[in-house]
């Protein structure tokens, strides 16, 4: 709202230097965003709030003003021109929706000489940023900006039969507005008619056909309060917003409606203008002053500090309220009509800290009464999550929720999307079902950028229909593309493949405590086939990781392996891991093996598991995959593996014998179930303690 | 047998001895040759008398020197790794042994974590060590707990700030955090002290301050008197955590339909403090927003059968992306969702 310093004293002497007053009006919640020099006048920009209408002109700003600077404000009188010709003799006004429109003031002034306005009523126009018209749309321009209460001007011989109808438009009514435009009226929306035809949109714009002309010689002032919803949604429904529109769909000032006719016509009578004799004041319901209770007690209670009773009456007072004792301590609050905002005691409470200072209420510590137990084990989880990742080299980010549609259908989560009725952009106008597509553009954008290699993970929601619900679920995802960080002098750079994206699944899984947990190759859409696995915790799928489908990556514009994984988190966590329990920590050395042997390439690594997990070998403790190669030493259809064994006792050292007799055990059983053949020669059978 | 028996055990201990004074690789080997050399080693000759013992006492005293050999080979090998670890076999100053000290250390690689989930973190530990829990909640969310409940009636021009994307007429992405104190206080009676960090969403047109998605973090407190003196207190604690102990805070009066009195919490410009008239960041007015707060509306409280009379409250909100963008001289928030590695990085290990 643009406020002119030099208006503002049409209503209360301001005299403080212009920063101070600036900065006390802060310190009230009126913020000024920007001071404009106008030739000896200052015009602020006032930031305003959507709860106070009454700001949106220079009188309820001059009324905060002398609420601050305990001043008056200044009495002016609007003299007029009358006629003896009264006004319900030349005008009708009938409302038939009375909810719509509490109450409707006009006039007629006639032989208005229309012409440009006097250079002082241009400049306030100029200074609202406003071309002056004429004098008349001037004088209701000036009205609106001076007083926050909207009036409208006709020409009164357009009016058909001198009748004004405030009414419901009708099907099918069209109304030609001021700007030209053709608006189609809808049954809901408010309109201004004569005995025959709509002519204003009402609280909104005026209609073409009726407006101020150089022809026009007598004029109706309208000045009228609306329904706020009722305005807000017929400006929506056409795309208008206007300043009357603006104000009206706040809430004008119920009890100043005929004041601001009378402004408008005074004015007009001085420029030559005579004002038909009496208002025509159409207000079926008159409203009732709202009367709040206000505790002297309460105060204290909600700001923690003591306001004199003598400071709350004060300032009130000047705010326009009319303030009565009603017991010791609390008062009975009658509302003035323009404080459309006020109707509780918070409410008043408000207006006595704004005034009082919130700088001079006391800074204390919120004490703690109670503390809640309950855990969140969620957020330990995803700090587990991170910690994990994070140490395992990747980096994290945090992508849009939404996706373009066609991205969405490609990545083929098989999940039906949630749209965006009305969206930013056709390119995010659904919201993700899946994190991979996301992560794809983050490592497509880093490798254009000469980054050799991106391994990033996200924790965020993805969104689906399930039927007619809505379902979000938090993911984790993971894309691991090109060279690996950390390369440094003693060692090169070396690929991401698929086993470093699966180790940091397992690493995760293992800090969680979900164990055990499996691998299952699965094929799934986001993957190229056979290049799939799913992650299982209790025997159900939580996720999958595999090799990005090279289609994919290709229209992300990534032409390296991309391997990548999604968790299902708010599946995982919704299952419980058995409680964790720590094992006694070994007293006796214990020896480990190495074997090499040659695989048929057809048989599975964790067949090895499988097969042994059948067998009773209460000293084998573990084995892990030391060295795995192929190549022309080899039979083209076997792999070299060398797997490390180890054996412990838990009471005792080993004997070197009972650890053959274990290791040949599981030597031929391997043999047998696996085709294993041990490669002669290079069998290292050096013996290791741990 | 008795007699092989304890040279075994004699020897193990001496064995022990031994070991515990060798300190450097010629000692080390010393000891090896001691006790396994080919041709004179203790356990070397021990195998030579196994010849000696009677058939039926064989097999144990073999067992017994087997095991014995077992153990010195094992804590040989042991020793021998400590050493090479302690004492690198090349020494002294000659220009062979000569280090490069001056060499680059070797680091793991450790990832880095997203710049606001660092900053939201810093921000969560300010609270929780006050006393605050952490609560979460949807992103889709009805137009009831983001709206109406929170006293926007409906067709209000104050909806107006909240920009609003939506998925179905009463369906909609919230447009701030604000919901989850509606769900909260549903479902917990007073004592409530909580905080509510998460993603939001407005109907923004993307400029440098702008986005249509970014982080929020809102707090909470509803108890038996609580008051405005207590919002003033705790959020100048968090501020001075956050921006250190000389930074300047003031209040001032704004509105927000669900706090009544509503305030808007500034700090000094840590930019120009003010002393540039052409700051972009607080535009030479020496202040920057940073926090919305207030009392809790009665209305607000009602709406989740609270007692206004019984109860009061206090909340503040505040946008995770403008604040970092603030702390940090960042002055364009889309760089946190354009995930350039090269920008999260500098948040992490170098
Ligand atoms: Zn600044």
């Amino acid at each position: 709202m643009k406020i002119s310093l030099d208006w503002i004293r049409e209503f209360v002497t301001v005299d403080i230097p212009r920063q101070e007053l600036l900065d006390r009006l802060t310190m009230i919640g009126l913020v000024a965003d920007t001071v404009e020099e106008r030739d000896g006048d200052a015009v602020l920009d006032l930031e305003t709030y959507a709860n106070r209408p009454d700001t949106l002109g220079h009188l309820g700003v001059a009324r905060e003003i002398g609420a601050m600077l305990e001043l008056s404000l200044k009495e002016k009188s609007w003299p007029l021109a009358e006629l003896p010709q009264a006004t319900t003799e030349i005008a009708d006004v009938q409302i038939s929706s009375e909810n719509l429109c509490p109450r409707y003031c006009g006039l007629v002034v006639r032989d208005v000489p229309v012409g440009p306005s006097p250079d002082w009523l241009r400049r306030r126009v100029e200074a609202m940023g406003l071309r002056p018209i004429n004098n008349v749309v001037d004088v209701s321009n000036y009205v609106l900006f001076a007083t926050a209460q909207p009036i409208h001007t006709f020409d009164f011989g357009k009016i058909g039969g001198g009748k004004i109808v405030v009414r419901k438009a009708k099907r099918g009514e069209t109304l030609k507005d001021l700007d030209g435009r053709t608006l189609e009226l809808a049954a809901d929306m408010l309109v201004i008619a004569d005995e025959s035809r709509p002519v204003a949109l009402a609280g909104v714009i005026g209609g073409e056909a009726s407006g101020i002309t150089d022809a026009t010689r007598d004029v109706f002032i309208e000045s009228a309060n609306f329904d706020p919803v009722s305005i807000r949604k017929t400006a929506k429904k056409l795309g208008l917003s206007t300043d009357a529109s603006y104000r009206f769909e706040r809430g004008a000032d119920v009890g100043f409606a005929p004041q601001a006719a009378l402004m408008a016509a005074s004015l007009l009578t001085q420029m030559g203008g005579q004002a038909s004799r009496g208002l025509i004041d159409v207000y079926p319901k008159p409203h009732k002053p709202k009367s709040v209770r206000l505790r002297l007690r309460r105060i204290a209670e909600l700001l923690g500090v003591d306001v004199p009773e003598s400071f709350v009456v004060e300032v009130l007072g000047r705010l326009g309220f009319r303030v009565e004792a009603a017991h010791k301590g609390s008062w009975r609050v009658e509302v003035p009509t323009f404080r459309v905002d006020v109707g509780r005691e918070a409410d008043l409470i408000e207006e006595v800290a704004r005034f009082y200072g919130y700088d001079r209420i006391p800074s204390e510590f919120s004490p703690v009464r109670s503390f809640d137990l309950s855990v969140n084990r969620k957020r330990e989880r995803l700090g587990r999550i991170r910690q994990t990742l994070l140490g395992q080299g990747f980096d994290e980010v945090i992508n849009w929720s939404f996706a373009d549609p066609e991205r969405e259908a490609a990545a083929g989560s098989g999940l039906q999307p949630v749209d965006v009725q009305n969206p930013i952009s056709s390119r995010a106008s659904v919201l993700r079902t899946t994190l991979v597509p996301g992560l794809l553009e983050n490592a497509a954008w880093n490798l254009n950028r000469g980054l050799e290699g991106v391994h990033v993970f996200e924790l965020g929601n993805v969104f689906y229909w399930e039927g007619e619900k809505h379902r979000e679920e938090l993911r984790l995802g993971l894309v691991s593309t090109g060279l690996l960080p950390g390369a440094g002098w003693t060692s090169g750079p070396a690929e991401t493949d698929f086993y470093v994206l699966k180790g940091a699944l397992e690493a995760l899984m293992e800090a969680l405590r979900f164990e055990p947990f499996a691998f299952e190759e699965r094929d799934h859409a986001y993957f190229e086939e056979g290049r799939a696995l799913a992650l299982l915790y209790k025997g159900q799928p939580v996720g999958c990781l595999g090799i990005l489908r090279k289609s994919l990556a290709a229209a992300a514009s990534v032409d390296r392996t991309v391997f990548a994984a999604e968790i299902d988190l708010t599946g995982l966590f919704e299952k419980t891991p058995k409680p964790f329990q720590y094992a006694p920590v070994p007293r006796f050395p214990g020896v480990s093996r190495d074997l090499s042997f040659l695989l048929d390439r057809g048989v599975a690594y964790q067949e090895i598991g499988k097969v042994l997990a059948k067998l009773n070998l209460p000293l084998l403790e573990g084995f892990e995959l030391r060295d795995r190669f192929s190549g022309p030493s080899i039979p083209a259809d076997k792999v070299s593996l060398t797997v490390r064994f180890r054996f412990r006792h838990p009471q005792r050292t080993l004997v070197a014998e009972e650890v053959d007799r274990v290791e040949q055990d599981i030597v031929g059983h391997l043999r047998s179930a696996m085709n294993i053949q041990l490669r002669e020669g290079k069998i290292d059978n050096r013996t290791r303690a741990n | 047998m008795a007699d092989l028996k304890d040279r075994v055990e004699g020897l193990r201990k001496a064995f022990e001895a031994e070991a515990l004074k060798v300190g450097d690789a010629k000692s080390l080997e010393e000891l090896r040759t001691a006790f396994l050399g080919r041709k004179k080693g203790h356990v070397t000759l021990l195998f030579e008398d196994l010849k000696t013992v009677p058939a039926e006492g064989k097999r144990e005293a073999g067992r017994l020197i087997n095991e014995l050999k077992e153990s010195v080979t094992v804590r040989l090998d042991a020793i021998e790794g400590q050493l090479s670890l302690a004492w690198p076999s090349v020494s002294g100053t000659s220009a062979e042994a000569k280090l490069d000290l001056t060499l680059p250390g070797r680091k793991k690689y450790v990832g880095a974590a997203h710049p606001l989930v660092l900053f939201q973190q810093e921000i969560e530990n300010v609270f929780l060590g006050m006393g605050f829990t952490i609560e979460e909640g949807p992103e889709i969310e009805t137009d009831y707990y983001n709206f109406e409940a929170l006293n926007f009636p409906p067709h209000h021009p104050a909806r107006d700030s909240w920009d609003t994307l939506y998925i179905k007429d009463d369906l909609l992405l919230r447009t701030h955090t604000s919901p989850v104190q509606i769900r909260v206080m549903e479902k917990k009676k007073p004592p409530i002290r909580i905080i509510i960090p998460g993603r939001v969403f407005r109907r923004e047109t993307p400029d440098p301050t702008h986005l249509p998605m970014f982080m929020q973090i809102e707090g909470l407190v509803v108890d038996e008197g609580a008051t405005f003196a207590h919002l003033k207190g705790t959020l100048e604690y968090f501020i001075r955590a956050l921006f250190g102990e000389k930074i300047k805070v003031r209040f001032r009066p704004s509105f927000f339909p669900f706090t009544e009195p509503s305030a808007e919490v500034d700090i000094e410009c840590i930019v120009c403090g003010g002393q540039d008239k052409s700051c972009r960041v607080c535009s030479g007015t020496g202040w920057k927003e940073i926090l919305g707060s207030g009392m809790v509306d009665p209305q607000v409280l009602k709406n989740v059968n609270i007692d206004p009379e019984k109860y009061s409250g206090w909340a503040f909100g505040l946008g995770i992306d403008r604040t970092a963008m603030f702390a940090y001289g960042i002055t364009e928030m889309r760089h946190f969702y354009e995930n350039d590695l090269r920008f999260i990085r500098q948040f992490g290990a170098k």
